[in-house]
């Protein structure tokens, strides 16, 4: 493991719990928006709020501000953005309601809202984690505890869902991440794996269970799918475990850091890696070959912010006293990582442009 | 223990505000979603000011079906925010001092027990020489996060009239601090101490003018003034603000107001010539001053001495030339009245004449100050520096004790049970905690008297309670209970219960709670801890329904005794609802139980079921002998396993009626028969025993299995009959010898 962390990210104290962040479409070249999901212990209000983050003047620190926010009836669990005009943010929340929050791309303020209501028939209890289609029609799919797996998309009277599977509760999800318009992947429980596909339904087509050393098992906390690779997908969970399952070989994981790894000193982190996602700023050496896997960087309870390549070779960027629940690469400029901090606050640091190989 | 309500009157921690008592009584409506009737209500104290309502069902009521839950715990939050009682901060300020003081503090603890460790081997007193330096660094890290006084706007043309910089205003938690630091830390520069408390004055005097007027607040009104003055010097406010200045050695400023004075322009200069050379003398007097200290900050003015001696030397000098000037004969040619006795006065306080000093300052720190600059410049470290402001404080008596005037009596009479008090009155348990590394820093008396072991507080020291009292602090809040560990981890005694009871006490409902339990956990090796704790959490998902996370909670836990009993209900389940196309569902959590023995306990059962029924399922699709036969394979290990409960083989004999009648030939051999058939008959018999569980079968069943069962016997021992004979094996099955 190399250490890399000399990067100086700027910070921005929001004075409430920081549960995603997500960078959303660049409007113009002077500003930037981020979206994120909020939580006030005080007021014990939650809400998606969009920041817009001026200035990439080198000389002046960049500042962020608030440009409008939505309340949400309870504790957001996941957040993502749809990438594609027009903006349209997906959260999902602990009382297993899930809203669709449309925003003017420009100015960042939020121009309506449409749910699915904590009811009976979609989820019960909390909502592990939503997906939101950045092709097609913004399809969402969300994945619970209760072992269920429901679909909602915005239409025109509202948004209408329906259910895909059932486990009644014999298994949990954790993650979700589509692949294609119509396959996805589903994480949960002893870092058991699910690909579903929707032209085949009725259950999952290909599963993955680890069954590796006892007691080594976890939770897949996030699942990454690169829009080039779509049989393989990158997965974080517990134990620092980073690992790529690839269909064409589903009992044969590759592992990148984590319990799995011959030599447990290349794992930078041993505790929960909350996020995963593939990082385009660092330009592997042999990218042809479909074999290989892409850099990935992660983010973990224990505070590490760092960058994965097949063989175990790990980079450190950020090294934080407090956990790092989310970060988000920006897909337009793969050199800026946004993160929230268990402790408060948004850090945001950009790497040096030029020197986007190896550290 | 710290913060447990007590209900005897006079022992309240708490006092109870009676105002809240008169207040209409507030109700919180709950919505449960719970069908009535409700048979009881537990109500119990959550964190913070959370209380937790359980609410239990009838146990008699009617099943409402699956979905029917026993209960239901809700949590209500009484009053509104927490009272802020930390000087000024707001709570999320609070907080973030909080997390920012975390890393220091766990640095310096990581410190101090490897030096512990370093002395005890070899006790180098130079090692110890060396330790205030961490602490310093430690006191420096914590003293940034309690803010930085930066100019708030740096106008770049400098503007004569402005005699005040515009800073953010500053806070009484950090000039508490910043005290503390200059007299227990830093031991270089305790040979510089007046000066140290010139530069701590100059920073934090308008945080006194609360109760008194101060150099800082007359300064602030004479700024204003100034703007429309046209001749400053017939102001007797302005030679007030000049003489008040110089006291308390602002130079830069007295020196500033004394080139606005009107002998400076040009237009007058040739009348004023001598009155401008006397202006002009006092000011290079003023900026020569001599100080000891290493160096000035940028724009103070003086001239440094670092040792004792060049200091003496040059004041002697500096003092010479001021009753030189005194004395001079220039006064008499100096026309202007009140720039005479303005300039003369200036003259006085430098001379050091206290009843000038008295009428220059404001609240007796400013006089104790203006003594140390002018009465007694040579004063090193603390002698006589208590009896100084004992005096000081009779001349000018404060109409109420102020925060941090109470600090500093509290540190010059060496007092450190005072010193902590007052931190723990003004700044709450976050100082106590922190302040108490800079009070043990160099001071083993100090260091005595905090890590004694006292009987009364139930044999920790009054350390280890601050420390516990604060970790009890932070963990009755949801965003900062997970900081409380590091303070808990430092205190030997009790630190470690009480983390177990904070662990215990966190929601194990929310996934990322329960993570976060167990990470902590894992970082001080609570292994009990961390598996009571997955039991609790495998409990509370298997109860609400969620079948699979309570396997796998109670699988991390290797919990056997809970999964076998778990299993039993489990079994009643499925005996309800698993049919063949249901299985999908089972998938997911049958993954989970892996196929390694001993991970599951009873559940085991449950892996082999599942592969028995896919065999079966194949034997349905297809005619493939191979196939029947893995599927009696498996049957076979099934009613051999002892993991598979009883009430399971009759419907896995009834299953198997297909394998029993197969077509071409006997799939089971004679032992295999013999075995199920012995199974069948311990099923008979078991029914007269009283725990037999009764499963819904039609004596037409029993019977038909009876029936294939012999049927099967009947052709095995022909077909084995044939084996003995050489060559006939038509199908070319591999069937076992007797």
């Amino acid at each position: 493991m190399s250490g890399g962390a000399d990067l100086q990210p700027h910070r921005f104290p929001q004075s409430k719990a920081i549960d995603a962040v997500r960078w959303l479409p660049q409007p113009s070249a002077f500003h930037r928006l981020v979206a994120a999901a909020v939580h006030d212990v005080d007021s014990e209000a939650s809400s998606v709020e969009i920041h817009a983050l001026t200035s990439q003047n080198p000389n002046r620190d960049p500042d962020l501000r608030l440009r409008s926010s939505w309340t949400s009836p309870s504790r957001i669990t996941s957040l993502k953005a749809s990438h594609k005009a027009p903006l349209l943010l997906a959260a999902s929340t602990a009382s297993g309601s899930l809203h669709f929050v449309l925003a003017d791309p420009v100015e960042g303020t939020v121009d309506s809202e449409l749910s699915v209501a904590a009811e009976e028939g979609f989820h019960r209890g909390p909502i592990s984690a939503v997906d939101i289609q950045i092709t097609g029609g913004g399809e969402c799919v969300s994945v619970g505890e209760d072992g269920r797996v429901n679909l909602a998309s915005v239409g025109e009277s509202g948004v209408g869902y329906r259910r895909v599977f059932d486990s009644k509760g014999l298994a949990s999800y954790a993650s979700v991440r589509w692949g294609s318009p119509a396959e996805f992947v589903t994480g949960g429980l002893g870092f058991g794996l699910h690909w579903w596909d929707q032209r085949r339904p009725g259950g999952p087509v290909t599963q993955f269970k680890s069954n590796w050393a006892r007691g080594a098992a976890g939770i897949v906390h996030s699942i990454d799918i690169h829009p080039s690779r779509k049989h393989a997908c990158v997965v974080g969970g517990s134990c620092g475990t980073v690992f790529s399952w690839d269909l064409r070989w589903p009992q044969q994981p590759v592992f990148l850091s984590g319990s799995g790894l011959s030599e447990p000193a290349n794992s930078p982190s041993e505790s929960e890696v909350w996020e995963v996602h593939y990082d385009s700023h660092i330009q592997s050496s042999n990218t042809a070959s479909t074999t290989k896997i892409l850099p990935v960087m992660m983010c973990s309870e224990d505070g590490i912010l760092a960058t994965l390549e097949q063989g175990g070779e790990s980079t450190v960027v950020l090294a934080e006293p407090c956990a790092i629940n989310t970060f988000d690469i920006d897909p337009q400029n793969p050199s800026d990582v946004i993160c929230g901090l268990e402790w408060e606050s948004i850090a945001i640091l950009t790497r040096p442009r030029d020197s986007p190989v190896m550290y | 223990m710290p913060g447990m309500a007590s209900d005897a009157g006079d022992q309240t921690m708490i006092p109870l505000s009676s105002e809240v008592v008169r207040d209409e009584p507030e109700v919180h409506p709950l919505r449960l979603g719970l069908r009535p009737p409700i048979s009881g209500i537990s109500i119990s104290w959550s964190r913070g000011n959370l209380l937790r309502v359980a609410f239990f069902r009838d146990h008699d009521a009617p099943d409402g079906g699956e979905e029917d839950v026993g209960g239901k715990v809700v949590e209500v939050r009484l009053g509104g925010r927490a009272i802020d009682g930390c000087g000024g901060v707001d709570e999320a300020r609070r907080r973030r001092v909080s997390y920012g003081s975390v890393p220091a503090f766990a640095l310096l603890q990581g410190q101090k027990n490897s030096f512990a460790a370093v002395t005890r081997m070899s006790p180098y007193p130079s090692l110890r020489a060396e330790w205030w330096e961490n602490v310093l660094d430690y006191s420096k890290h914590i003293s940034s996060l309690l803010g930085d006084p930066k100019p708030l706007l740096s106008s770049v043309i400098d503007d004569p009239k402005t005699i005040l910089n515009k800073v953010e205003e500053p806070t009484y938690l950090k000039a508490a601090w910043e005290l503390l630091e200059i007299f227990y830390v830093d031991k270089q520069s305790l040979a510089w101490l007046p000066e140290q408390l010139v530069d701590w004055l100059a920073d934090y005097d308008r945080l006194l003018a609360r109760e008194s007027a101060t150099v800082h607040s007359n300064l602030v009104m004479l700024q204003k003034k100034l703007v429309s003055l046209q001749v400053v010097e017939d102001d007797p406010e302005y030679w007030e603000g000049v003489s008040q200045a110089l006291a308390i050695g602002w130079l830069e400023i007295v020196v500033k107001l004394l080139r606005l004075h009107g002998s400076y322009q040009l237009d007058q200069l040739g009348d004023r010539e001598t009155e401008n050379g006397l202006v002009e003398t006092v000011a290079v007097l003023v900026s020569t001053m001599p100080r000891m200290r290493p160096d000035l900050p940028p724009g103070k003015l003086g001239q440094c001495y670092k040792t004792k001696p060049d200091f003496v030397k040059a004041w002697e000098k500096w003092r010479e030339q001021i009753n030189k000037l005194d004395c001079s004969a220039f006064w008499f040619q100096c026309g202007h009245r009140q720039t005479r006795e303005g300039l003369k006065n200036l003259l006085q306080i430098m001379l050091g004449k206290v009843n000038y000093l008295n009428s220059a300052t404001g609240h007796w720190m400013e006089l104790c100050i203006s003594h140390f600059l002018y009465v007694r410049p040579f004063t090193m470290g603390l002698d006589g520096t208590y009896n100084l402001a004992q005096k000081c404080m009779q001349t000018k008596p404060m109409s109420q004790a102020h925060t941090l005037t109470g600090l500093l009596i509290g540190i010059l009479g060496e007092n450190t049970e005072v010193v902590l008090a007052k931190c723990s009155k003004a700044f709450g348990p976050w100082m106590v905690v922190h302040a108490m590394e800079l009070l043990t820093a160099e001071n083993t008396q100090a260091e005595a008297l905090l890590h004694e072991e006292r009987y009364n507080l139930g044999g920790i020291s009054i350390e280890e309670l601050n420390r516990l009292v604060y970790a009890q602090m932070l963990s009755s809040e949801a965003l900062t209970w997970q900081i409380a560990p590091v303070y808990l981890a430092s205190c030997p005694k009790q630190g470690f219960g009480l983390l177990d009871i904070l662990l215990y006490m966190q929601p194990v409902q929310h996934q990322r709670v329960l993570l976060k339990s167990l990470e902590i956990c894992r970082l001080y090796e609570l292994e009990s801890t961390s598996s009571t704790i997955m039991k609790i959490a495998g409990m509370y998902h298997w109860k609400h329904g969620r079948k699979g996370s309570g396997i796998f909670w109670l699988q991390q836990a290797r919990d056997e005794i809970r999964l076998n009993r778990i299993a039993q209900q489990l079994f009643d389940y499925i005996g309800k609802s698993i049919s063949d196309d249901s299985f999908k569902q089972w998938e997911g959590m049958i993954e989970l139980l892996g196929s390694e023995v001993g991970t599951a306990g009873g559940l085991e059962f449950l892996h082999k079921y599942r592969d028995y029924k896919k065999f079966l399922q194949h034997v349905r699709d297809g005619i493939a002998v191979d196939v029947a036969r893995q599927a009696v394979e498996s049957l076979i290990q099934l009613m051999r396993s002892p993991s598979t409960p009883q009430r399971f083989w009759l419907p896995l004999l009834r299953d198997s009626l297909k394998l029993l009648d197969w077509r071409d030939r006997p799939l089971l051999n004679v032992p295999e028969t013999n075995l199920l058939l012995s199974k069948l008959q311990e099923l008979s018999m078991a029914k007269l025993r009283p725990d037999f569980c009764q499963i819904e079968t039609s004596s037409q069943d029993l019977s038909s299995i009876r029936l294939a069962l012999a049927r099967n016997l009947g052709r095995a021992i022909l077909e084995e009959g044939n084996l003995n004979l050489p060559n006939i094996d038509p199908h070319g099955i591999h069937v076992r010898a007797t």
